[in-house]
């Protein structure tokens, strides 16, 4: 590790933990760590929920598939599940699945092992809000899900919970800063040293955090006690940058994409085999359907994660195997993360654990260096509980217990109503509803906004739809610098016309609000449309082809080449 | 016969009318032509270079029958909603050619629509550019109707009259900026363009920045069609045609409500990929939970036409090594550059002809710049060449006949 040689510019910060990643396990801790009153500050390379947090199935799940294996995983992933619903009522919804059983040799005993293996998981449902499971005849599955083909001898449903994941990190880190955390989005660091002469056994401030702003370049450098590597799959090169070995902190990146489909083209979640036997999914999603997943090692550029045709067509191909009318159904688009499992050399992909560990580095001469490795989605706030423990202890001193499973997430204490907020801010019923689901409890206050400026009750994007306000709010609030990150947080240019509506305008919005200038608003809405264009045409079919011509021709007629 | 209603579809009509053929145009509905912006190019305006090509006689001549369309030599300079102030090689009237006005102090009128944030647009475009405030709506609902809807109601002099009147309040009210010229929304007009009325009760050039597609000017376009087509006695019908196969000398056309026509020679202008007359074909792309079908071109005309080639680069398409089609990276932007997907159509000669009698025009030709210009340009071309060659053909079928028409030709 190295020694910070430069002595301190005055008024460098001292704070108490420095978190690097912005997904959700950093937010998490940052927001954890915050409750307890500790002093944080995040660093996220990209935006918040950038890697595999933003880009994943979208569920807060029970933990079905330990079932056999790990029970206590289940009970422990059920019960957090509850925690999460509890805590953001309005950004989890009910998702029901169904699991045909295609009629084969063994097709009735797998049905009655299938059917045994949901109700034991029925024991856990209650801890998280869910119902228990059903069986279901062929005639039965056909009239909830006509579009279901193949001999099929019968099926189950489970329950489980849908969720944005790029809402969840934001609402996270929003709640840190509520509880005098610091976020630094689009900052990346690039140290980590020793603050020279200090006693690692001592109290006080041992290590030296430098990041870079990746926009204006400016230096950030703040002095503090513990730094949680909380970064994923970028994990080792973390570590690197801190001196310490990247076999200790080593992942086995795996890409995982999912393709998206212009509308809720099922009533509920369906399970498929892939060619490779792999479980598959469709499942509606927000308001669209979302087909997912892969997992293949991936060896690329961890910034420039993308789908290809290759694996759109994987998976198009084993959803429809049950349910065929997917291959005809319009993809507007793709998203691609990677999993950072727990590395082992060997096991197939889908084998591999979605546990989770912590990395203490005082093994590595490096107490107060704490790396988390692994995890899911739906285990966040555990992980994110074992390792504050663990800190809040060890580096503080601080037996104040962990409050995230009670305490809510910003606009989580109660959910308004949204047809009566559409009439109080004469705002259309859908973008109302919309917005309350993103925002909870603080939906009216970013309608507030529409009062004060009228304009901004327009809506920006028609297809999600989202108000100028909302993008407004996100940029002032929640930390969008681009388009990009407007998107992330609203869905915004993510429907069925790929930004060519809204991108533009988008990009005057986040320009003005953060005072860059006209020109620098339109790079950051043709960047935007770019990134975009690259994820839609590996899906492309038919008619998205239109779609794809007409936006681009727009484009190029109303701005020049995106 | 014409098959297609767009720009190049009522060039090639008018042309082929002019040529002395009786022609009839069959017209399939909304396609790129209706979905135009405003500004019309030759080549894509980021490629323009000085000086300008020079408009042909016979494309000036179609120009002055649409009556919508200004071309100036100088070209044109257009302000489009995404914040650029844009080169054009011409425009439709209603816009604001803001060419002449440079250095000018150009009015910004605030509207509270949507696509319309009248003081960051003026930012944007420039610092000629300031926002004026000004009553633009009379309803509350105008607030969120469609561009092209709330244009539609500048169609009424008294509502025109009223408008022009709110701006000179306006402009009264800003006394202390001298504004020499006024850019709306897409407002002005749908039946024909307003701007001039508007300009002249105002006293200050008046006009439109380019819309989003699907505003005003596409449908003003298709105004200035239907009446440019109905003073060339055009016959016009609406459908689809399903296909075009030859009927010993004639093509037979088969429309998909199952009519048949007949015509001497044919003008494919059924628009490309955005209006309809190509299609996106992967094998792939059947409702099926087998193997697709069959392996197949990635791109095949919608309608059945066994004489007409499609291809890209030159030379005709081939069917990819994959059941499932060609991978989509290969053939569109960004992924590719020149891209399939940009190039495909029918392969012609210079005279826009896929066979004997059989003509292609507009997005549907292959390798063309799909400018709004150039559609009108290939739409010419074609149908000039259908009318001769048809009436030609049709005389050496009818050596006895009088040759009126053939004479006109």
């Amino acid at each position: 590790m190295a020694i910070a040689e430069e002595p301190l510019p005055y008024g460098a910060d001292e704070l108490d933990v420095a978190i690097l990643g912005g997904g959700v396990n950093g937010t998490g801790v940052a927001r954890d760590l915050a409750l307890r009153g500790l002093r944080v500050v995040l660093f996220e390379r990209n935006d918040l929920a950038f890697g595999a947090s933003g880009n994943s199935s979208g569920m807060i799940h029970g933990g079905v598939r330990y079932l056999s294996v790990a029970p206590h995983v289940t009970e422990q992933s059920c019960r957090d599940s509850g925690y999460i619903q509890s805590i953001a009522p309005h950004l989890l919804f009910r998702l029901p699945f169904l699991m045909p059983v295609k009629s084969s040799r063994q097709a009735r005993v797998m049905f009655e092992l299938i059917d045994a293996y949901f109700r034991a998981y029925d024991d856990y449902q209650p801890l998280k809000r869910g119902k228990p499971h059903t069986r279901l005849d062929p005639g039965e599955l056909a009239r909830l899900e006509p579009g279901l083909r193949g001999s099929i001898v019968g099926g189950i449903t489970f329950d489980e919970w849908g969720i944005d994941g790029a809402r969840l990190c934001v609402l996270n880190a929003l709640d840190a800063i509520l509880h005098g955390g610091r976020v630094h989005v689009h900052a990346t660091v690039e140290t980590i040293a020793r603050v020279p002469g200090a006693d690692p056994r001592g109290p006080g401030a041992r290590y030296v955090v430098e990041a870079r702003d990746r926009r204006t370049q400016e230096r950030l450098r703040v002095r503090t006690r513990a730094v949680v590597n909380a970064t994923g799959a970028w994990s080792p090169i973390t570590a690197a940058t801190g001196g310490l070995p990247q076999s200790r902190v080593r992942v086995r990146p795996g890409k995982g994409i999912h393709v998206v489909l212009d509308r809720r083209v099922t009533n509920y979640g369906i399970v498929s085999e892939s060619i490779d036997g792999r479980q598959i999914f469709i499942y509606p999603w927000q308001n669209v359907s979302i087909v997912g997943t892969t997992d293949d090692d991936y060896y690329g550029d961890l910034d420039e994660v993308h789908a290809t045709s290759e694996e759109v067509r994987y998976l198009v191909q084993g959803v429809a195997r049950v349910f065929p009318a997917v291959r005809a159904a319009r993809a507007i688009g793709t998203y691609a993360g990677v999993r950072p499992s727990l590395y082992a050399y060997g096991p197939n992909e889908d084998a591999l654990s979605r546990e989770h560990a912590v990395i203490d580095h005082a093994a590595d001469g490096a107490p107060g260096i704490y790396s988390m490795i692994g995890g899911k989605l739906a285990s966040y706030r555990i992980f994110a509980q074992e390792l504050s423990d663990l800190v809040a202890a060890r580096e503080f001193d601080s037996t104040t217990p962990c409050s995230t499973h009670a305490r809510p997430l910003p606009g989580g204490e109660s959910v308004p109503d949204a047809i009566a907020l559409a009439e109080r801010y004469a705002v259309t019923p859908v973008a109302a509803r919309r917005l309350v689901y993103r925002h909870g409890g603080v939906a009216p206050r970013v309608l507030e906004r529409a009062l004060r400026r009228p304009v901004e009750r327009h809506v920006v994007c028609p297809c999600e739809p989202v108000l100028e306000a909302e993008v407004r709010h996100v940029v002032r609030e929640e930390m969008a610098c681009t388009v990009d990150d407007v998107a992330r947080r609203t869905r915004l240019g993510l429907g069925a016309c790929g930004g060519m509506r809204c991108a533009a305008r988008c990009g005057q919005i986040v320009a003005e609000e953060r005072g860059l200038s006209p020109g620098q608003g339109l790079t950051l809405a043709k960047e935007f449309l770019l990134r975009q264009a690259r994820t839609r045409i590996v899906a492309m079919g038919p008619e998205q082809a239109r779609q794809e011509a007409l936006a681009l021709a727009h484009a190029r007629a109303s701005m020049g080449e995106p | 016969m014409v098959l297609g209603g767009g720009v190049a579809g009522t060039a090639a009509a008018l042309a082929a009318s002019r040529g002395g053929a009786s022609v009839t145009l069959v017209d399939g509905g909304t396609g790129a032509s209706t979905l135009s912006t405003g500004a019309i190019d030759d080549v894509p305006w980021t490629e323009a270079a000085r000086p300008l090509a020079a408009l042909t006689p016979g494309a000036r001549s179609l120009l002055d029958a649409l009556a919508a369309y200004a071309v100036p030599d100088a070209g044109a300079r257009v302000a489009t909603t995404a914040g650029v102030v844009r080169s054009a090689r011409g425009h439709d009237l209603a816009l604001l050619d803001l060419g002449p006005l440079v250095g000018r102090r150009v009015g910004v009128v605030a509207c509270d629509r949507p696509e319309w944030d009248g003081a960051a647009l003026a930012r944007a475009w420039g610092s000629d550019f300031a926002s004026l405030e000004a009553t633009l709506l009379r309803h509350v609902d105008e607030r969120l109707l469609p561009a092209a809807d709330f244009a539609a109601r500048h169609d009424d002099p008294a509502r025109l009259a009223w408008l022009a009147e709110r701006l000179r309040e306006a402009l009264d009210g800003a006394a202390g900026s001298r504004f020499e010229a006024l850019l709306l929304p897409p407002s002005l007009g749908v039946e024909r363009e307003r701007a001039r009325d508007l300009s002249a009760r105002v006293g200050l050039p008046c006009g439109e920045v380019a819309a989003l597609p699907g505003g005003p000017s596409g449908l003003r376009f298709e105004r200035a069609r239907d009446r440019a087509l109905a003073a060339a006695r055009v016959e016009r019908t609406l459908g689809r045609a399903a296909s075009v196969l030859r009927g010993g000398e004639r093509w037979r056309v088969l429309l998909e409500d199952g009519r048949a026509l007949e015509a001497s020679a044919v003008v494919l202008a059924a628009g490309g990929l955005i209006g309809g007359g190509l299609a996106y074909t992967p094998g792939d792309a059947a409702e099926a939970s087998v193997l697709p079908p069959a392996a197949r071109a990635p791109f095949a005309l919608t309608l059945d036409v066994p004489a007409a080639a499609l291809g890209a680069h030159g030379r005709p398409l081939e069917i990819p090594g994959s059941l499932f089609g060609t991978p989509p990276e290969s053939l569109a932007w960004p992924f590719a550059t020149d891209a399939l997907l940009e190039r495909v159509g029918v392969l012609v000669d210079a005279e826009g002809r896929a066979a004997p009698d059989l003509y292609a025009a507009g997005e549907l030709v292959a390798d063309a710049a799909r400018t709004w210009l150039r559609a009108l340009e290939s739409g010419l071309r074609a149908g000039s060449a259908a009318a001769r060659e048809g009436l030609t053909r049709a005389a050496e079928r009818s050596p006895s006949a009088p040759l009126a028409p053939a004479s006109r030709a």
